[in-house]
């Protein structure tokens, strides 16, 4: 950590010379709770718009009957009452926002089971994929963006941005149904095409099944991180302090690590953020495509069936992700930026 | 083998061999026994469950036929044969059916299967306050209070009016039989597979039942993978995850073959007939329903809309049923016949609207397309409307002028109580005629089958020239299977060999 703090000098004075000794930490913890408070705004703005707008989705009662709907009126009002359909939209936000603040997340209109029971493993599983495909897909970002700033303007950089732009281009069911004939099916028997081996375990106790979706998520996204920390490895690279360095005679590879790759963290960290929280929405197509116990299809199957309680909290759980990874984003961006952190702490 | 190393748990099971693409297998090669055999069954999600009389998803119906039996069944040919009774018998007016239970039929816990097990669920299918899926038209006529035990095998049925196909009643998987004890959270039928293990919309595991009285089962344990995605179904079948699946899309028939597996396709009774009120104008006037069923160009419908993979229709439903009124002339295209009826009846300019949605299922709204062009040849404008679901199946389901349905493959009376005659639950066509209604209530008593058969192809010929369905084709059941898998054949009644997978068996030791 303190190789971050020695570019900057104002960093130091600053660091080393509180004004009043006491209340050293008390603008970090100001600037801190005044973010989580924005934070929960967000989140609570989310729920009335998730709210809102799933009670405008469409009957459930009529999607849950379907056929039976016109011929058994006397089931239909059963389940209005059931699903407090008669009461005013107001008086079940309210009802609705309570139960989620105390744990309380409703039955699913499907099949009368618990949400919490019905999500709980899927939103682990989810997780668990997100988090493998950020860690594969970090350094290899990053190393990527590296050997192309490296060879700037020669033909490596160019193949690797004719790369990068193409996949950045493709649809992710275009890259899975690609990779699954080329490992799966068509080409090589080498991969598991669905998340199904574990025969009801998590699918990380069948590691190679994990494979595919998480190779399908990681050229989803990389292509975004690595054009972006290239861009600021150059523009770091091109500076005066990198320039005076070098001049000094400190080799190119520790130019680039020490400087150039530090100051490119928080330009990193900031589309990383972006890139993960999309993947909590964007994993649904990936884990329909393999079938991956995940709430993508539980996403998908609860809108269909117009699961309206279903459908608020996975809505919910994905607003979080968003709010959460950019919070810790922030933070971790201030962290990292010298000046930043002076700002807040004067 | 290497590879092999990489493919962990139940994915094994499938993929003995190597990389080349394994050929079907000889018909003569005995079956092994031992595996672990999986299944993907199309579509599913949270809304799945174990009951045995509310089966909602097709992977339910999967389920349901590894654990419950009814009393009879339907075998590959669509007739019924015995299963855990040996025999269901009328007497001479139909008013009183001898069920005898097979001797020594053992549910999955240990207990054999008595009288008392039978009478407890037909009580629960038939239950006033939760009738099951099956159970509707039983239990108008069951009369269960005067129904008796005679011994531990026999019972007594007794009905509150004659009715002379019961057994085609008691054959349907909906009917299964449950003990006494039955317990939902860890259920127990007689089928050749018992419980293990359950997430719905995710899979379902079960392990065979050793004391299986039709002979158990040659593989060891059998999953049932819901799929939400056909890509993801099909993958897995070629990647050896799967050894079956249901209801393969058609486009992909001929480049499985090429990646070692085989389509499996099997003749059915389902139909997606186009339904025109008939008490409501222009459908009102008999020349009218009769200038569009001679509109349809019935075989570019089956060619187009489902892949090639149907059978002519006739206007007539239930082709299985041994009185299916096959010598009625075929209807085909006849547009000047069709211009002639529209001109008599003075609708030279016909203008009607089609009411289509995709919850119809597959088919419907392709041959929806076609008509309106086949219409336009006899110079009737058809205006789509593509409803929603919800739209669909919601408020005026069943009272559309002109819409579309889906059914199943069943018998024709059983069809015509819940279609076509006054007060029929899905009567679309709100098809009302006293002697049509006449003849069936005739033919439900008719204890002699020749006779039977006489009054059912009458009433046949009326809605032959009356009705007010268009029924096209009915659809060829498309399955498939690995090639190194065996003993999956044809079957009329249900997708995939009727999920017989106790027959399946691997061509090599897994």
């Amino acid at each position: 950590m303190t190789d971050l703090v020695t570019p900057s000098p104002a960093t130091e004075t600053t660091a080393s010379a509180p004004a009043r000794p006491a209340p050293a930490g008390w603008p970090w913890l100001m600037w801190f709770a005044r973010r989580i408070g924005l934070a929960v705004l967000t989140l609570w703005l989310c729920s009335v718009l998730v709210f809102f707008a799933t009670a405008a989705l469409g009957d459930p009662v009529r999607a849950i009957l379907g056929k039976d709907y016109a011929s058994s009126p006397e089931r239909v009002a059963a389940l209005q009452a059931e699903l407090h359909l008669d009461r005013p939209v107001i008086v079940r936000y309210f009802e609705w926002l309570g139960g989620l603040l105390t744990g309380d997340l409703g039955n699913s209109v499907a099949n009368g089971l618990p949400v919490g029971e019905l999500v709980g493993d899927r939103i682990v599983n989810s997780a668990v994929l997100v988090l493998v495909s950020a860690i594969v897909m970090i350094p290899v970002a990053f190393g990527v963006a590296m050997i192309s700033a490296n060879h700037r303007g020669k033909r490596t950089d160019g193949v690797i941005q004719i790369v990068m732009i193409t996949l950045a281009g493709l649809p992710e069911f275009v890259v899975g149904i690609l990779l699954v004939a080329l490992f799966s099916t068509t080409v090589l028997h080498l991969l598991p095409a669905v998340t199904i081996a574990g025969g009801g375990a998590p699918p990380w106790f069948a590691p190679a099944s994990m494979v595919l979706p998480v190779l399908t998520l990681v050229i989803a996204v990389a292509p975004y991180v690595a054009r972006i920390v290239r861009s600021s490895l150059l523009e770091v690279l091109d500076s005066d302090y990198v320039e005076l360095a070098r001049l000094k005679g400190v080799p190119e590879r520790i130019v680039m690590r020490k400087h150039a790759l530090l100051n490119a963290i928080v330009p990193g960290i900031q589309v990383i953020a972006l890139q993960l929280a999309w993947l909590a929405g964007g994993i649904v197509i990936v884990e329909y495509l393999f079938s991956y116990p995940g709430i993508g299809a539980s996403l998908v199957d609860s809108v269909r069936n117009s699961d309206f309680p279903m459908v608020q909290v996975l809505a919910m759980v994905i607003a979080a992700v968003y709010v959460g990874v950019n919070l810790i984003a922030d933070v971790l961006s201030i962290l990292f930026t010298p000046r930043a952190r002076t700002a807040i702490a004067s | 083998m290497l590879k092999f190393g990489l493919v962990t748990g139940a994915a094994l099971a499938g993929m003995p061999g190597c990389s080349a693409v394994p050929r079907r297998p000889d018909p003569g090669t005995p079956p092994v026994r031992g595996g672990v055999y999986s299944h993907g069954a199309t579509g599913g999600g949270l809304k799945d469950t174990l009951e045995p009389y509310f089966p909602v998803t097709n992977p339910d119906i999967s389920r349901c036929l590894q654990l419950y039996e009814p009393l009879l069944r339907w075998d590959a040919n669509y007739e019924i044969e015995p299963s855990v009774a040996e025999s269901v018998t009328p007497n001479a007016d139909n008013t009183q059916w001898t069920v005898r239970i097979r001797d020594g039929v053992e549910f999955h816990h240990g207990k054999t299967v008595t009288a008392e097990d039978v009478m407890h669920s037909l009580a629960t299918v038939t239950d006033p306050n939760n009738t099951g899926s099956g159970g509707t038209e039983l239990a108008t006529i069951l009369e269960l209070n005067n129904s008796t035990v005679v011994d531990p095998r026999t019972i007594v049925l007794r009905l509150n009016s004659p009715y002379a196909v019961l057994d085609q009643l008691l054959a349907e998987y909906t009917v299964g039989i449950i003990p006494t004890d039955f317990d939902i959270s860890h259920p127990v039928g007689t089928g050749p597979f018992a419980y293990e293990h359950f997430v719905p919309g995710q899979l379902s595991r079960f392990v065979r039942h050793e004391n299986y009285w039709d002979g158990p089962a040659w593989v060891d344990e059998l999953f049932i993978y819901d799929f939400a995605d056909d890509a993801a179904k099909v993958n897995a079948l070629l990647a050896g995850q799967v050894q079956s699946i249901d209801n393969l899309p058609s486009y992909l028939a001929g480049t499985i073959e090429q990646q070692g597996a085989s389509p499996l396709v099997s003749e059915t009774g389902a139909w997606v007939p186009f339904t025109m009120r008939v008490d409501v104008a222009p459908f009102s006037d008999v020349r009218v329903r009769q200038a569009l069923r001679l509109i349809v160009d019935r075989q570019q419908m089956i060619d187009q809309a489902l892949g090639g993979f149907g059978i002519l229709g006739n206007d007539l439903y239930a082709p299985f049923d041994p009185a299916y009124a096959s010598h009625l002339p075929q209807r085909m295209q006849d547009i000047d016949q069709a211009r002639s009826l529209l001109r008599q009846a003075g609708q030279e300019n016909l203008d009607v609207e089609l009411v289509t949605s995709t919850a119809v299922g597959a088919g419907a709204v392709e041959s929806a397309n076609l008509f309106v062009e086949q219409a336009r040849k006899a110079g009737v404008t058809v205006r789509l409307n593509k409803a929603d679901a919800n739209v669909f199946y919601g408020d005026r389901y069943l009272s559309w002028n002109f819409a579309q349905d889906f059914w199943n493959t069943r018998n024709y009376i059983p069809q015509v109580a819940t279609s076509s005659v006054k007060g029929a639950t899905y009567n679309e066509t709100h098809f009302e005629d006293p002697t049509f209604t006449a003849l069936i209530e005739q033919a439900k008593r008719e204890p002699d089958p020749a006779r039977r058969r006489q009054l059912l192809h009458d009433a046949q010929e009326i809605e032959y020239d009356t009705g007010g369905y268009i029924i096209w084709g009915f659809k060829r059941q498309l399955d498939a299977y690995s090639n190194l898998v065996q003993g999956l054949e044809p079957h009329r009644y249900l997708p995939c060999s009727n999920f017989r997978f106790s027959r399946a068996s691997f061509v090599r030791q897994p």
